[in-house]
């Protein structure tokens, strides 16, 4: 197993212009992040729940409820296909409502989903009879240990736990519809619903990671993207929550939790909708509550962007003419649906808008079940070959071959993680 | 009663006062005002108008949710006066998410889209195993069977609903839609089904197209 400090520190050196050895993925990340450039522009692992218990052929009542079996078959799958780093998350916005009570529906074949036709809060008398939050509970001790394995296979700034941040929780637990209407009509109860979040549900579950020494975790807000919420009402309520519960966190129990995560992304469908200003006010309302300064785009659909867009706002937001690290993220219905050679191209014109400079990481905004693993293969050998430094003056002439791969089944032979993948799928 | 009080439901519908909306409703059915009218001046034209607004980027998915719950509570007290006078209908239109997946959102929204535009929607409701979107279709024979799924695991489902439609000797008596986030007009195609819808909107209306309207 590499070693996460030292890794950091060559990410830091290289990326500041020191540029010697073979940068790792990690430290390929944290160039980016942090200095220029590694020596390519880096492939961060995705969210990839779905599509690696797919490629791994491991049932779902095994596999959203093992820690072990989680961690082990995203380690492996994000091997398999060369990323640079690990994003392990199971189905981050189930765990708090489950353990609360909500009425849940399982299946041998996908995630958990909460039932929302009979939601834990139906009316604000809820709250007083809900919670608190018993780490004990449910799926609430698979979620930390995960978030320890993680830690200990594959340590590094991204490593650590998961929970459900304020907005998409009270959406989880009384419906969306009903959540809006409160936002919308109802201020009182709609901080009483955050407040109940915060206190009674959010504070006891980072409470159980500290005490499992998990000191960082990271809370998904995707109910809160555009155009589920606008950029005021992200504004309005998500941030406030977020800031104060991460310094919350920090004060008391030493712990770096990052809310409202995905708030602000702009998710809209429509490409003849596509507004520049709103854009702009999206991802600064997400830079509010993303844990680093990034301009980030996560599950919108970005093959019709106008990536120069993205550039101009990480430059803005940039001093001295360099800009912010951007997290450009290749939709997943494009990567499931694309051919290979479409994926290519679109990642020639993203490299060559964003890329030349520095500071452009590359992910897939939720990877899909049923995304062929060529086109996955295809994206990161095309960022690690487009994407190498100096950029090519000319990337329509850097030829991409097809990539050679050998079927998961027959890679995994002889991995670490052979044996427990093996027994889940007896 | 006259063009202010169809113009008041069609405004209240619109901004999403659901209370308000159906109130007007009551008293302008009291009133004596043709449920038709009501329908189609106050009810139908506000939700058109939040369906434009949001098209041209004024309304959002929280203000459509209000306008969407709105449009259900005017329909409370129109729907039973709709039936007496006999209203026409574009045909029933089934609707429900697939088996294990159990979001609700888009397809509540869908239905009430399709109700404006007069279809006669049969809400099967969420993680609906495929044994009851065929019985519906036996029973319901409706001239459309619109399937919604939310996650790319579940959405799956849609293809073996579809190809038992085909083995029972149903597919060729009903139209089939496939709609949620995660699909796209590729695996509409690839599914087989004859439309794929992208948003509520755009769902009526190519329901419209499937019917001929």
């Amino acid at each position: 197993m590499a070693n996460s400090t030292l890794e950091m520190v060559h990410g830091l050196l290289y990326g500041k212009g020191l540029r010697f050895g073979q940068p790792s993925g990690g430290a390929r990340v944290i160039a980016a992040m942090t200095g220029d450039h590694a020596d390519v522009i880096p492939f961060m692992g995705p969210q990839i729940h779905d599509h690696a218990m797919t490629v791994a052929k491991v049932p779902a009542r095994k596999y959203y409820w093992t820690a072990e079996l989680l961690v082990d078959v995203h380690r492996a799958v994000d091997r398999w296909y060369g990323f640079d780093s690990d994003t392990i998350i199971a189905d981050a916005y189930n765990f708090e409502v489950e353990a609360l009570g909500a009425k849940m529906i399982y299946s041998d074949l996908a995630m958990p989903t909460v039932d929302v036709s009979d939601p834990l809060i139906k009316s604000a008398a809820d709250l007083d009879k809900t919670g608190p939050l018993d780490p004990s509970r449910a799926r609430i001790p698979m979620a930390i240990e995960t978030g320890q394995l993680f830690l200990k296979k594959a340590p590094g700034p991204f490593a650590g736990g998961f929970f459900c941040s304020h907005w998409s929780l009270i959406c989880q637990a009384m419906g969306y519809p009903k959540a809006v209407r409160a936002l919308k009509r109802d201020k009182g109860l709609a901080k009483a619903l955050f407040d109940w979040v915060d206190e009674k549900v959010l504070f006891p579950f980072m409470q159980a990671y500290a005490k499992a020494g998990v000191k960082n975790a990271s809370g998904a807000d995707a109910w809160a993207a555009f155009p589920d919420l606008t950029p005021e009402l992200v504004e309005e309520w998500v941030v406030p929550y977020s800031k104060r519960f991460g310094e919350k966190c920090k004060k008391e129990l030493g712990l770096t939790a990052a809310a409202g995560t995905a708030a602000g992304d702009y998710c809209e469908e429509d490409p003849t909708k596509f507004d520049k200003a709103l854009m702009f006010k999206c991802w600064s309302a997400a830079l509010k509550t993303f844990p680093l300064k990034v301009a980030f785009s996560g599950m919108g659909r970005t093959q019709e962007w106008d990536m120069s867009w993205l550039r101009e706002f990480a430059l803005q937001r940039g001093s001295g003419g360099h800009q912010i690290p951007i997290m450009a993220s290749l939709n997943g219905r494009f990567m499931r649906d694309s051919t290979p050679a479409e994926i290519v191209a679109k990642l020639c014109e993203w490299i060559d808008v964003m890329g030349r400079d520095g500071r452009m990481l590359v992910f897939i905004g939720n990877v899909p079940a049923d995304t062929p693993p060529v086109n996955i293969h295809t994206a990161v050998k095309a960022v690690h070959t487009l994407g190498k430094y100096p950029i090519a003056a000319d990337l329509s002439a850097v030829k991409i071959d097809p990539p050679a791969f050998q079927p998961f089944d027959e890679w995994l032979k002889g991995q670490p993680e052979e044996d427990i993948i093996m027994r889940a799928r007896k | 009663m006259s063009d202010a009080s169809v113009q008041a439901i069609c405004k209240a519908v619109t901004e999403g006062e659901d209370v308000q909306a159906r109130d007007l409703v009551t008293q302008a059915l009291a009133a004596g005002l043709a449920p038709l009218d009501v329908l189609n001046q106050g009810v139908v034209a506000g939700i058109t108008q939040a369906g434009e607004m949001w098209k041209a980027n004024k309304y959002f998915l929280p203000d459509v949710i209000l306008a969407a719950d709105a449009f259900k509570a005017a329909m409370e007290p129109l729907a039973p006066k709709l039936k007496q006078a006999g209203a026409p209908s574009r045909g029933k239109f089934v609707i429900g998410v697939v088996e294990g997946d159990m979001h609700d959102l888009g397809k509540s929204l869908v239905g009430a889209m399709l109700s404006s535009a007069g279809f006669d929607v049969v809400d099967l409701g969420i993680n609906v195993p495929q044994d009851k979107f065929l019985q519906a279709v036996r029973d319901q024979q409706p001239v459309i069977l619109g399937l919604g799924a939310y996650m790319s695991t579940t959405m799956l489902e849609m293809k073996g609903i579809i190809a038992e439609l085909q083995k029972q000797g149903l597919r060729s008596k009903v139209k089939v839609m496939v709609g949620g986030v995660p699909t796209s007009q590729e695996f509409a195609d690839e599914v087989g089904a004859d439309a794929w819808g992208k948003e509520a909107l755009e769902t009526m209306s190519k329901a419209l197209n499937l019917v001929g309207a």
